[in-house]
């Protein structure tokens, strides 16, 4: 199987992946503000939250984000190794602190960024072990 | 400051308890299945075969409610936090397929899972 050939084509989708879930946890980030304040003491509240969240517009939107991500990394995954992918698509780590200060002025310390870098690490690898497992199936 | 933390940062594995078990659940349930060669066809067949298999749905459930506690989450504390400390799934995730789908999770899996580790506690006390 040539399923090694890494195309320009295909990095371009992996990170419109990235692209798409930095998306995704933005509208649930923007739903999930609606209220300002959400303080749930009694379990009967939950369903009160869960109904202003619902009935939000960005929650649909970022389900529906969740849903063309799914469907092109799945494609993408036939494709090429998920050890290749994986790596890739771990730039959302990054991504989402960024646009985290962009769009939602939130304030990210050098010591979080140190953070999100020990768990950039980790996750690549985690995946490069799965290059060894697939390279012990062929 | 510190107790609502340990609160958050407790729904946080919870989240990603759920997304675990979702993918368990799904893994077994696909490797049930004979993976589909090739065409559309094939693959819209074992999609549909995938989706009759009842352990699919409690897959399907739990992520449900992993997506209520996420928005929960979401409503409580930063956006950059959160993402990252959900990284703890693929803790969870590497214990319970070596545990349960007695997979085989070899040393450099496991560097990987403690610089995670690390990296979700340089995260939460900033």
């Amino acid at each position: 199987m040539s399923k090694k050939k890494f195309t320009f084509k295909l990095l371009f989708f992996l990170v419109f992946t990235d692209f798409m879930e930095t998306f995704t946890h933005l509208c649930f980030k923007k739903s999930a503000l609606i209220d300002n304040e959400v303080v749930i003491t009694r379990f009967s509240e939950v369903f009160v939250f869960l109904q202003s969240v619902f009935s939000s517009p960005f929650l649909w939107l970022g389900l529906l984000s969740v849903l063309g991500t799914f469907i092109i990394w799945s494609t993408l995954l036939s494709k090429i190794d998920l050890s290749v992918a994986v790596p890739v698509c771990s730039f959302s780590y990054i991504l989402i602190p960024l646009a985290s200060i962009v769009f939602l002025h939130e304030k990210v310390s050098l010591f979080r960024w140190s953070g999100v870098l020990f768990i950039l690490l980790g996750v690549v690898f985690v995946s490069l072990s799965a290059s060894e497992k697939e390279r012990a199936l062929e | 400051m510190k107790r609502e933390l340990v609160f958050i940062l407790s729904l946080i594995a919870l989240t990603s308890i759920c997304d675990t078990i979702n993918q368990l659940f799904l893994k077994s349930a696909i490797n049930s299945l004979v993976s589909p060669r090739g065409n559309v066809k094939a693959v819209l067949k074992f999609i549909i075969r995938l989706i009759l298999i009842p352990r699919v749905w409690i897959s399907f459930l739990f992520s449900v409610i992993s997506l209520c506690i996420w928005l929960f989450v979401l409503s409580q504390v930063d956006l950059s936090f959160a993402f990252s400390a959900d990284s703890m799934h693929y803790i969870f995730i590497a214990i319970t397929s070596r545990f349960i789908l007695k997979e085989k999770v070899c040393l450099k899996r496991w560097i990987g899972i403690v610089l995670i580790v690390v990296g979700i506690m340089v995260v939460s006390l900033s």
